[in-house]
């Protein structure tokens, strides 16, 4: 942790981009792949897209309705739903599961190194995907380091 | 309800980053808010109790046990549907943090739209939760929260119904309704066989039962049919009850079967309250890496002053989601496309633009000449292809830059108009080049207001600057010819269907004049002022189509669409060499009716050029009727043939425009302007020193006799640059010529011009003439006009020009 915030010293949160749901096919949980003029920068279109689109495809995937999820319910719906103690929904095995390592991994190898970091949208209500920038300090990290450390010592 | 007000008594609701279904210890009890449940409660579990232990076992032994496993199943079910309905997160949606609405703040409007299949849904902002809801999400007042796919609170589970639990709460309908019916029904059997033993307590009791379970029965059975026919039709009792679709279609809707199946067998959706945060173990640290940003992207980015970061953030959100304009007003945009049919896509993507109106109109102000970053990026990109392709403009953006700086400089902030030019001369240069006519244009266009801007000023130095008229001309006379006609083609055609639009009255006299600071700075005038509707921004195309572009820069500067904004600068890149295409190439083969501009430019290159540019003054009519006197006017003055241009002649009216345009001064000789701007439009590209030097003396001498005649009625400052314009416009030299006329009339803007208005104007132009044909030093040329006073003997044979710097030109007579 003392690692990070040294690191976070010289690495400060410039700006937070969200990126908005599309609705146009409903209520299915989707969102919009354009490309937000902040991130002309700091990203290469293509990766954002990819990782977009590679979301919305595990959401739709979430909320197929299909043998699995039927089965599910019955099974619910027999057990008079004590089964939700012990078993996790599909729905839930896809979004905290699969999506969260799947942004997790994204970050670690394609947004981190650029500055960026994408938080899952499901902290948000999946209403938005927010993408906060970050912008190089410099080494204003030691200065500041030092300030938090003389300011904890004053109290 | 009453207790509701006490409810907030323990915190603010919109303070609190958690939403309501995290009850803090302050907050005091609301008894009445639980008093539907535990009556609920009550009745269910009591009836149904006293049930199994009073009616059921007679029954079981009478009948079957298959009787109180059956009540006993569907009562389990029951149960345990109540209890989920009741205890679970019916989808809450956890207020936004402030980061988020920092876009939404003040200029949010209380509306969003968005277009779901085809149908227009209007999403509210939500003060509370600080978001604008989701589509079919609704704010509990009772519960204080949004809730997604909202259906109603029900008080008899003191719980929202939403999405996750709904199909819970559907379920417990079902359920209780069979219960209830199961009870009423099995009591009936008991008290119809227990007859003889009515009075005995266990016939008491059920028949006591049979009447709560009759008395819940009707209300029970009507709300499940109306569940029913709601998951049918997918609806929710929100949406039915306040008659959203009531007539309508909705846009939720997947069918009955599709309604029914997501309701019962679609996946546990996941809550979103109460879920322990995942914490990245992501370091972001630098060095980052970045994306190649070329110098053109970066200066682009420098200039943008984030303001177009946020305008675009501001809109971000309100981007794709509405199809409309924001705000609640219906959208302007069909006006546009009515309009300027000709445009074709790229009007159909400004349209789009327009469409999108920006939420606030004081972005505007702030952003006079810019677009959006992205527009920026997008020009950049251009940009920086074009340098890394045209090394051979290099030197022609160079020498243009330097003029149009000159211009630039004279009326605008320098740093804005710099890069503009640029880009212009990048995009110009690019136009030239023909293949990636439409990339240039685009990224031009892309760069937002930006590019709109160095469209409206590329036009300027494009003309002005001689070196990038001579390139153009060399280019395009090397490249394939078609490609550069098919570009004039198209911006003639863009302009044309621009300009049929009525211009404002100021716009004649921006039009006319070729002084393009004048256009800049009219644009930065059109800018300044409120913006004007959508059609507005087409209109000023119909200004000659250097300001319209500008000015729809300017409107949606904060549109990020660049290909929209491409097209049509591109149009205009390429119709300003298309004049000198056609020009070099035939005269007679002018361009179909350009727009003004068009004629401007085609004029003065027409005029000169060759001699073949006898159709000329006819074609020059016929496109200008406004020039028309003055063509006339100026046939009848001279005794050349068609070289001797009237362009030449307007040329001192020319120069007035654009003089008082960079003085800020309102075109005293609005009229005198319109004409001039066609004539002294610059001599066409790569246009040939072709005419009868005795017969452009002539011409010159006239022209400059009516610059002066014209410059006393004006004030001296006008008069001069009217002089100089004339100068420059009397010049049929190459286009180097006029813009040696810009640069000078720029600089001389604010000196008054007290010597060129002596007659001394017109022998400098013949020099100036003389010299263009080469030159690309526009300073070079434009200092012989400043400085003016030619002093040219009036010889038979020869004419001795002095220019800048005591150079001397010689005109053979």
């Amino acid at each position: 942790f003392h690692n990070l915030q040294e690191l976070r010293h010289s690495a400060s949160l410039a700006n937070k981009v969200f990126i908005q749901r599309d609705y146009s096919e409903g209520t299915t949980c989707k969102f919009q792949t354009k490309f937000p003029s902040e991130l002309e920068s700091r990203i290469e279109l293509t990766l954002f897209e990819e990782t977009v689109k590679t979301l919305n495809n595990f959401y739709a995937e979430a909320e197929k309705i299909g043998g699995q999820s039927y089965l599910e319910g019955c099974l619910a719906c027999a057990t008079a739903y004590l089964i939700f103690l012990c078993m996790e929904t599909r729905y839930e095995k896809q979004v905290l599961k699969k999506i969260a390592k799947y942004i997790q991994e994204q970050n670690e190898k394609i947004y981190a190194p650029r500055g960026l970091l994408i938080t899952d949208p499901i902290e948000r209500g999946m209403r938005v995907i927010e993408i906060s920038i970050y912008e190089d300090r410099g080494s204003s990290g030691s200065s500041s380091g030092s300030s938090s450390v003389s300011g904890s010592t004053a109290r | 309800m009453p207790g509701s007000s006490s409810k907030s008594g323990g915190r603010g609701p919109s303070s609190s980053p958690l939403p309501h279904a995290v009850v803090s210890p302050s907050r005091p009890l609301r008894p009445s808010r639980y008093v539907p449940v535990a009556a609920a409660t009550f009745f269910l579990v009591g009836s149904t109790t006293l049930f199994f232990c009073f009616t059921c076992p007679w029954l079981s032994e009478q009948f079957s046990v298959a009787v109180p496993i059956y009540n006993g199943v569907i009562f389990l079910f029951v149960l345990a549907n109540f209890c989920m309905a009741t205890f679970m997160d019916p989808g809450i949606f956890p207020r936004a943090d402030e980061d988020e609405d920092k876009e939404d703040d003040f200029r949010a409007p209380l509306y969003k739209t968005v277009e779901i299949r085809g149908i227009q849904v209007r999403m509210k902002w939500c003060s509370t939760c600080r978001f604008y809801r989701p589509p079919r999400c609704s704010h509990c007042s009772v519960c204080d929260n949004c809730v997604e796919e909202f259906d109603h609170h029900c008080p008899w589970v003191n719980n929202c119904i939403g999405r996750r639990n709904y199909r819970y709460f559907f379920l417990f309908l079902l359920s209780l309704t069979a219960h209830i019916m199961a009870v009423f029904g099995f009591g009936l059997l008991f008290i119809l066989c227990q007859r003889q033993n009515i009075n005995h307590l266990h016939a008491i009791v059920t028949l006591a039962v049979m009447c709560v379970a009759g008395l819940f029965l009707i209300p029970v059975a009507g709300l499940t049919g109306f569940h029913v026919v709601l998951v049918a039709r997918g609806r929710t009792t929100n949406e039915q009850v306040t008659g959203k679709f009531r007539g309508g279609v909705n846009p939720f809707t997947n069918g009955c079967w599709r309604n029914v199946s997501h309701v019962l067998c679609s996946s546990q959706a996941p809550r979103y309250l109460g879920r322990k945060k995942c914490v990245q173990n992501v370091s972001v640290q630098p060095p980052f890496l970045r994306l190649q940003l070329t110098e053109a992207q970066l200066a682009a980015k420098i200039l943008d002053n984030g303001i177009q970061g946020d305008l675009h953030r501001s809109k971000s959100s309100l981007e794709m989601m509405e199809s409309q304009s924001c705000d609640a007003e219906p959208p302007p945009p069909p006006k546009p496309e009515l309009r300027y049919p000709g445009i074709g896509q790229r009007n159909a993507e400004e349209c789009s633009l327009l469409g999108k109106a920006p939420p606030t109109p004081t972005m505007y102000k702030y952003r006079p000449t810019y677009s959006p970053g992205k527009n920026h990026t997008t020009l950049t990109h251009a940009y920086a292809n074009q340098l890394s392709r045209g090394e051979s403009v290099g030197s022609a953006r160079d020498s243009s830059s330097s003029t149009s700086s000159l211009l630039q400089a004279s009326q605008q902030p320098g740093f804005r108009s710099q890069p503009s030019l640029d880009r212009r001369d990048a995009v110009s240069d690019r136009a030239v080049g023909g293949g990636e006519r439409r990339e240039a244009g685009r990224e031009a266009g892309g760069g937002g207001g930006i590019p709109g801007y160095t469209l409206g000023g590329r036009s300027y130095p494009s003309f002005s600057d001689p070196t990038v008229l001579s390139a153009v001309a060399s280019r395009s006379s090397s490249l394939a010819g078609a490609a550069h006609v098919s570009e004039a083609t198209t911006a003639s055609t863009s302009f044309k269907s621009l300009a049929n639009q009525t211009p404002p009255p100021h716009h004649p006299s921006r039009n006319g004049s070729l002084s393009y600071d004048s256009l800049l700075a009219g644009e930065d005038f059109d800018k300044a002022a409120a913006p004007e509707p959508p059609a507005g921004r087409l209109c000023t195309p119909a200004t000659g189509g250097y300001g319209s572009p500008f000015l729809s820069q300017q409107r949606d500067a904060d549109l990020p669409s660049q290909s929209s904004q491409s097209p049509h600068h591109h149009h205009r890149s390429s119709h300003h060499h298309h004049p000198f295409l056609h020009r070099s190439s035939s005269s007679s083969s002018s361009p179909p009716p350009p727009p003004e501009r068009d004629r401007l430019l085609g004029d003065p290159h027409t005029a000169p050029a060759a001699n073949s540019s006898a159709p000329l003054p006819p074609h020059h009519h016929h496109h200008h009727h406004h020039h028309h006197s003055h063509h006339h006017h100026h046939h009848s003055s001279s005794t050349s043939s068609s070289s001797s241009r009237p362009p030449r002649f307007a040329a001192p009216h020319h120069a007035y425009p654009y003089r008082t345009r960079s003085t800020d001064v309102p075109l005293g000789s609005g009229g005198a302007s319109a004409r001039s701007p066609l004539s002294a439009h610059p001599p066409p590209l790569g246009k040939s020193l072709s005419y009868s030097s005795a017969a452009a003396a002539e011409m010159q001498y006239r022209l400059v006799r009516k610059a002066s005649a014209s410059a006393g009625a004006n004030a001296a400052g006008v008069g001069g640059g009217g002089e100089g314009g004339g100068m420059g416009g009397a010049i049929q030299a190459p286009k180097g010529e006029l813009i040696q006329m810009k640069p000078r009339s720029r600089t001389n803007g604010g000196q008054p011009f007290s010597s060129s208005s002596s007659s001394c104007s017109a022998p400098s132009s013949p020099s100036h003439l003389i010299s263009s044909p080469s030159r690309p030093a526009a300073d070079h040329l434009s200092s012989p006009v400043t400085q003016s006073p030619a002093h040219k003997p009036p010889a038979g044979g020869v004419k001795k020009v002095t220019g800048v710097g005591g150079t001397t030109y010689e005109i053979s007579v």
